[in-house]
């Protein structure tokens, strides 16, 4: 028989990261979130934050859609079906990795 | 937060913390519960007038084995609550919404608001048939029901069906305090606690009674939260 794979190895290096996990999340619990509040509450610049929604879209795991409410101009991002399932995956894959840790 | 791969082994218990902290934070973010109190207590309030102008009307009148079961209708309130309910929950809707938006979220309002819609129609819909009969065996419990038929009847009403939904706003949210507040706000509803007032007052006065005390209860409900999420705010 072989040996379980290590969760390590299921990890996505999109999703494995701390910035990115943080908008997943966020887009996940608000449905539909605004650029503005995700740049406050990860507390980041404009420009990174670009930079991570930018791998994000690219991977297909959000949308970004921009528009304009009266005058202001106002920038939407919403978690895709994949990056749902890539967000519930990455949580598995840590509550793995603390449970294989914390092993005797 | 730093732009890094988080190293493997090392911060899976941080990252799940964060993980839970931001969740934890866009739910408060998406809570305007001051609205839906706010609005259905003036629901309620304007209920009283409804509850006092309108005449009961009953039909289909029979006898049993120590007195007479009746259907009862009372059209100026139960249509007033219908219409009042659903033009509330729509309004509920809109305004959360739009707040919700505001602050740069969404808000999952929506399961609530089909809830308090759904139930208004059905309570509509059981009044008209005169459903009361449907819940015990024999129609001539009706005279005397069951201290379990009396509080399942004082949850089949509009004020009970608002304690329904805001049930399923608590668990959307994963609200404890406005779930505390709704198993508080039925009891009120199911003992029912109304201290006495109005009790020897009858007919109409006595309905007047429970519909103060209940808009009420909302009222101060309101302002809880609204001072709650006021303080919350302020750094």
């Amino acid at each position: 028989m072989t040996e379980p794979l290590h969760p390590v190895t299921g990890l996505d290096d999109v999703v494995h990261q701390r910035v990115r996990l943080g908008i997943l999340t966020i887009a996940h619990e608000a449905r539909r979130v605004e650029f503005v509040y995700l740049r406050t509450q990860l507390g980041l610049t404009a420009g990174n934050l670009s930079q991570h929604l930018t791998v994000l879209e690219t991977a297909g795991l959000v949308e970004v859609e921009k528009g304009y409410e009266g005058k202001r101009g106002r920038t939407w991002i919403t978690l895709t079906a994949a990056g749902n399932t890539a967000l519930a995956e990455e949580i598995a894959r840590l509550k793995q990795l603390i449970a294989r840790v914390e092993r005797p | 937060m730093t732009s890094d791969t988080v190293p493997a082994a090392g911060d899976p218990r941080r990252l799940l913390a964060d993980v839970r902290g931001l969740a934890r934070k866009v739910r408060l973010t998406q809570r305007v519960t001051w609205l839906p109190l706010l609005t259905l207590a003036l629901v309620t309030f304007g209920a009283i007038p409804a509850n006092m102008l309108g005449e009961p009307v009953t039909r289909d009148c029979y006898s049993v084995e120590g007195g007479e079961i009746c259907k009862i209708w009372e059209p100026a309130a139960d249509l007033y609550w219908l219409v009042a309910l659903v033009v509330a929950y729509v309004v509920i809707a809109r305004v959360y919404l739009r707040v919700a938006r505001e602050r740069g979220v969404d808000a999952r309002v929506l399961p609530y608001v089909l809830t308090g819609v759904g139930f208004s129609v059905l309570m509509f819909a059981l009044i008209g048939v005169g459903a009361g009969v449907w819940f015990v065996r024999d129609a001539a419990d009706l005279l005397n029901p069951s201290t379990s038929i009396e509080v399942l009847f004082r949850l089949l009403t509009p004020v009970g069906g608002i304690g329904l939904a805001l049930l399923v706003l608590a668990w959307l949210e994963r609200n404890v305090a406005l779930l505390l507040f709704t198993l508080g706000y039925l009891a009120v509803i199911l003992v029912p606690i109304d201290f006495g007032w109005g009790v020897h007052w009858g007919g109409h006065l006595q309905g007047v009674t429970s519909l103060v005390i209940v808009g009420g209860v909302l009222l101060l409900g309101s302002g809880g939260f609204a001072l709650a999420q006021r303080l919350r705010r302020t750094p």
